[in-house]
C-alpha cells in the first residue's frame, strides 16, 4: 500500500455531505466522478469465532494409573533382573564356560533393552511435542499472537526438516519470516504450505488402506481373518500416517496414539452422524443387495476410512483452517468408484 | 549516589510490607495490577471498561478462562485502604453509556478492588483478587525524581527547556530566572514567582499541539490538596550539578522544598501503590504524539524510559515475593487503537516497541515477560474503506467530539464522519528520526497525521441491561496480565 504511495495526507469527510455517499459492503460499482464513497466493514469482532472441540480431553489431577503401571512395570523389571542374577550365578557355579555364556546373553538383552525404551521414549516425547504444538497453533489461531506464531512455525519448520519432499516449501515459508503477517495468518501460511502436499499423501494412504480391507473382507472365507486383517490394517494406516506428519512412535506411542484416535473418534462420530452416515447405509444398502459379503466389505471400507480421518486430525501438528478437512464423501467415491472399475 | 538513610529505612519498609502481604496472599490471592500511563493515556476508560466487561460480561473470546465459562462471575468489593477514594466506577460507566462523554481527567487517586469467583481446570472452586489503583498520570512523571538531587534536576530541567518548541514556550520563566541569584538570600516572593512562571510553562507544554510528556515536578500540573503549599513553591535554578548551597541562601531554600517535595509527595505515593505490584500494563497514547510532531515522541520515549527505570522488574521467586515483590508480566499497550483502521495495527505496535524498546530489554532480560499490543479498551470508531477518485483510504467511521476541527471545519459532536488520519510508516525509525511534520511546526492543514477525538459509541441498550462495551483486544491484554492466574 504505502509502497507504491509513501505518505497519504490525512483526509475527513462528512457522512452528510451530498458528495459522500454511504455504500453497503456487498454493493459494488465505481465510485462517480467527483464523490466519495464510504463502504462500512463488517466488525471482526462481531464475527463468530470459531472453535473446535478440543482434540484430547485435558487430563486433570495426580495420573494414578500410570504411577500403578509404572511401578509394576519396575517391579516386575526388578523380579526378571534378580532371576536373571540369580541364574547366572548358578551357572557359574556349574560351570565357568556357560557362566560366561550366559552372562553375555543377558548383556545384550540388558543393552537391547534400553535401546528399545530410549527409542519409545524418545517417540512418546515427539508425539507429545506434536500436540502440544497443534495446540499452540490453534491458540494462535484465536489469539492472532505475533511472536507466538513464529515461535509455532519455526517449531513446525524443524519438525518438517526431515521430510525431503518440502524442502521447497520450507524455503517459502522461511523467506516470509520477516514479513509483516499476523499470527493467524502466519499459521494459516504454514498450513498451506507445508500441509498441502502431506494432507494429499494422507489422502492416498487413507483411501488406500480403506480399499484393501473393503476388498479383503468380501473375498476372506473366515470372519476371523477379516477382524485381524482390519485390525492390522488400522494400526498399518494409523502408523504411516504418524510417519508422514511427523512422528515416529514405538509400540506404546501407537498404543497412546490409538487411544487418540478411538477418542477423537468417539467425539467427532456423533458430528459425522449427520452429513455422511445416511449415504453411508444407503450405498451400503445398495451393495448389500447385490452381494451380501460386498456390501460387509463396502461397510469395513468406509469404518477404515473415518479411522483414517481421526488419525489424520490426531497426527497433524497443525489444525484444519486454511486447506480443507477431507471428507469422508470424497474417500467413499474413491472407494465405490474403485469397485465400480473392478466389478 | 550512595543509599542515604532514608533509605534504607524506605527499603526496610517496603520488604516489611510485603512480607506482611505475602501471608495475606495465602488464604487470599491478590494480583495488585499496575495500571501506568502518562495523563490522558486513558488508564480511567481503561479500568473502567475492564471492570464493566468482568462484571457485566463482554465479548472476550482471547481471554481463555471467561471465554470456556469457567468464571462464575467478579463482583466488586470493599477496598483495602479506608484513606484512599473510591474509584467512581458507576458515574463513569453513566458517563460513558449515557453521555457519551469520556470521563473528566482524573484529579486525585482512588483504588477498587475486584474479585473474581472462578472454577480452576482441575475442578477446584476460587477466587482472585484484584486490586487497581487510578491516579493523576501527572504524578507518574515524579517517580524518576527519587533518584535525583535539586542540582541535578535544576541542570536537567533547564537545558530540556532550551530544546526545540519549548525555548519560545520557557520564554517567560527563562526572563524571571534571570533576575534571580541562587545564592542571595531566600525570598518567599521571588520563589512564588517562580513556581508560578515554571509551572505555566509546564502547563503551555501540555498544550494538544505540543503534547509534551516529560514534564515534572507532576503534581505542578495536578496539585491535589497540596496547592499553595511550599512543597510545591519551588522551580530550578541556574546552579552547578555538583554544587553545594550555602545557608540562608535561595538555593538552599528551593533545595529543602524540593527534598521535602520527594519527601512527603513522592515517596509515600511509590511506596503506597507501586513498590508492591504484580502486573503492570502501561498505557501510551501514540496517537497524541503523531499529532503533534517528532518532538513530542521524543519527549514521550524520554518519559517512559524514566518512568520504567523506576520500577521494579523481573522473574518472581519464593525470595523476592517474601522481600521484594517484583513485576514478572508488563504488557505495553498503545491505546487509542481505534482511530486506526486495523491494517495500520501493527505498525502502531511497531512504534511502541521501538519507543519502549530499551525498558523492555531491560524487562526481558531481567526474566519478566513482555507484550507489545495496540488496544482501544472502548472502541469509539467503526472501520470502513473510502474511495476517492483511485485511492482506496482504509478509514475509521465515528463522531468527533464537539469543539474537535478538521480542514477547518468545527464539529458539533453530532456528526459522523469518515476520516483517513494518514499513513503511518512501516519502519518506525521513520518517525523517530523525525520524518514528519506535525501540529508543533505546521497548521494543520499540512500535517501528516490528523488523530481526531471521537465520542463513545452510542450502544443499544437491551431491555434494563447495560450493554457491553465494545473494544479492540482488551480481551488479549486480559488473557497476558491476569490469564496464568487463573489457570
Amino acid at each position: 500500500m504505502s509502497e507504491k504511495t509513501p505518505h497519504r495526507r490525512p483526509a475527513t469527510f462528512k457522512l452528510g455531505d451530498p458528495g459522500v455517499i454511504v455504500m453497503d459492503p456487498d454493493e459494488t460499482g465505481r465510485p462517480a466522478r467527483g464523490t466519495v464513497h464510504v463502504t462500512p466493514e463488517a466488525d471482526p469482532a462481531l464475527l463468530p469465532v470459531p472453535i473446535d472441540a478440543p482434540l484430547v480431553p485435558v487430563r486433570r489431577g495426580f495420573r494414578w494409573g500410570a504411577l500403578f503401571w509404572s511401578a509394576v512395570g519396575g517391579l516386575v523389571l526388578l523380579g526378571t533382573g534378580l532371576g536373571i542374577v540369580n541364574m547366572v550365578e548358578d551357572l557359574f557355579a556349574r560351570s565357568q564356560t556357560l557362566g560366561y555364556v550366559a552372562l553375555a546373553f543377558a548383556v545384550a538383552a540388558a543393552l537391547a533393552l534400553s535401546v528399545v525404551i530410549a527409542r519409545e521414549a524418545f517417540g512418546l516425547a515427539r508425539l507429545a511435542a506434536i500436540e502440544k504444538l497443534h495446540l499452540r497453533a490453534a491458540e494462535v489461531l484465536r489469539s492472532d499472537d505475533r511472536a507466538e506464531s513464529r515461535a509455532v512455525v519455526n517449531e513446525l519448520l524443524r519438525l518438517a526438516h526431515q521430510n525431503p519432499q518440502l524442502a521447497r516449501a520450507r524455503a517459502t515459508l522461511v523467506s516470509h519470516a520477516d514479513d509483516i503477517i499476523d499470527g493467524a495468518d502466519m499459521i494459516k501460511l504454514a498450513e498451506r504450505e507445508l500441509m498441502a502436499p502431506l494432507d494429499e499423501e494422507a489422502r492416498r494412504l487413507v483411501s488406500q488402506a480403506a480399499q484393501r480391507v473393503s476388498v479383503v473382507t468380501a473375498v476372506s472365507p473366515r470372519a476371523l481373518i477379516d477382524v485381524l486383517f482390519v485390525f492390522v490394517a488400522a494400526m498399518r494406516l494409523i502408523r504411516q500416517l504418524a510417519r508422514l506428519y511427523g512422528g515416529r512412535p514405538g509400540t506404546l506411542g501407537m498404543i497412546s496414539l490409538l487411544r487418540h484416535v478411538i477418542g477423537h473418534l468417539a467425539i467427532t462420530g456423533g458430528m459425522a452422524v449427520g452429513d455422511s452416515l445416511v449415504q453411508q447405509m444407503l450405498g451400503h444398502g445398495i451393495a448389500a443387495k447385490l452381494s451380501q459379503r460386498l456390501g460387509e466389505g463396502v461397510l469395513n471400507g468406509l469404518l477404515t476410512a473415518r479411522l483414517g480421518l481421526a488419525a489424520i486430525d490426531v497426527t497433524r501438528p497443525l489444525p484444519f483452517t486454511a486447506l480443507p478437512r477431507p471428507a469422508l464423501a470424497d474417500l467413499a467415491k474413491d472407494l465405490l468408484r474403485k469397485r465400480d472399475g473392478e466389478a | 549516589m550512595p543509599p542515604s538513610f532514608s533509605d534504607i529505612v524506605e527499603e526496610a519498609r517496603l520488604s516489611a510490607r510485603a512480607l506482611l502481604d505475602y501471608g495475606d496472599s495465602f488464604f487470599n490471592p491478590t494480583v495488585r495490577l499496575g495500571v501506568t500511563g502518562l495523563s490522558r493515556a486513558g488508564k480511567t476508560v481503561f479500568i473502567t471498561a475492564l471492570i464493566h466487561g468482568l462484571t457485566r460480561g463482554g465479548r472476550f473470546p482471547v481471554f481463555e478462562p471467561y471465554a470456556t465459562g469457567r468464571i462464575a462471575r467478579a463482583r466488586l468489593e470493599p477496598q483495602p485502604d479506608d484513606a484512599v477514594p473510591r474509584f467512581d466506577y458507576e458515574n463513569h460507566v453513566r458517563t460513558l453509556i449515557e453521555e457519551r462523554r469520556w470521563p473528566n481527567s482524573t484529579v486525585d487517586i482512588s483504588e477498587l478492588r475486584l474479585v473474581i469467583d472462578y472454577q480452576r481446570q482441575n475442578g477446584a472452586d476460587r477466587t482472585l483478587t484484584i486490586d487497581i489503583v487510578d491516579y493523576p498520570g501527572e504524578w507518574l512523571l515524579d517517580l524518576p525524581l527519587l533518584s535525583k538531587s535539586y542540582e541535578q534536576w535544576s541542570v536537567e530541567s533547564l537545558a530540556l527547556s532550551c530544546e526545540g518548541p519549548r525555548a519560545k514556550l520557557a520564554a517567560p520563566w527563562h526572563e524571571h530566572l534571570k533576575t534571580l541569584h541562587p545564592e542571595g538570600r531566600e525570598n518567599e516572593q521571588a520563589a512564588l514567582a517562580a513556581a508560578k512562571l515554571f509551572t505555566d510553562y509546564l502547563r503551555a507544554c501540555r498544550d494538544e499541539r505540543f503534547a509534551m510528556s516529560l514534564l515534572p515536578p507532576g503534581r505542578f500540573l495536578m496539585p491535589g490538596n497540596l496547592a499553595g503549599s511550599p512543597a510545591l513553591t519551588f522551580a530550578p535554578l541556574e546552579v552547578a550539578s555538583d554544587g553545594s548551597a550555602p545557608d540562608g541562601s535561595l538555593w538552599a531554600m528551593m533545595r529543602r522544598r524540593y527534598e521535602a517535595y520527594k519527601d512527603v509527595v513522592v515517596r509515600p505515593f511509590f511506596r503506597d501503590h507501586f513498590a508492591r505490584l504484580d502486573r503492570q500494563i502501561v498505557l501510551v497514547d501514540a496517537l497524541a504524539a503523531f499529532n503533534a510532531g517528532p518532538e513530542a515522541l521524543h519527549d514521550l520515549e524520554a518519559a517512559l524510559s524514566g518512568i520504567l527505570d523506576c520500577f521494579r522488574i523481573g522473574r518472581s521467586t519464593i525470595l523476592s515475593s517474601l522481600f521484594r515483590p517484583r513485576i514478572d508480566r508488563i504488557l505495553f499497550a498503545a491505546t487509542k487503537a481505534d482511530h486506526l483502521h486495523r491494517q495500520s495495527h501493527d505498525r502502531l505496535e511497531a512504534v511502541l516497541r521501538r519507543a519502549v524498546a530499551k525498558a523492555a530489554d531491560r524487562a526481558e532480560y531481567a526474566g519478566a515477560a513482555i507484550d507489545v499490543v495496540a488496544l482501544a479498551a472502548v472502541r469509539a470508531t467503526r472501520e470502513a474503506m473510502v474511495a476517492r477518485g483511485r485511492d482506496k483510504l482504509p478509514s475509521i467511521l465515528g463522531t468527533p467530539a464537539p469543539g474537535e476541527s478538521a480542514n477547518g471545519e468545527a464539529f458539533d459532536g453530532e456528526t459522523e464522519v469518515a476520516t483517513f488520519p494518514g499513513d503511518l510508516p512501516a519502519d518506525p525509525e521513520e518517525l523517530f528520526n523525525g520524518g514528519f511534520r506535525g501540529l508543533s511546526s505546521t497548521p494543520s492543514e499540512t500535517a501528516d497525521f490528523r488523530f481526531l477525538r471521537f465520542r463513545p459509541p452510542l450502544l443499544e441498550r437491551a431491555a434494563n441491561e447495560e450493554p457491553a462495551l465494545p473494544h479492540i483486544r482488551l480481551d488479549r491484554a486480559l488473557q497476558f496480565l491476569i490469564g496464568d492466574r487463573l489457570q
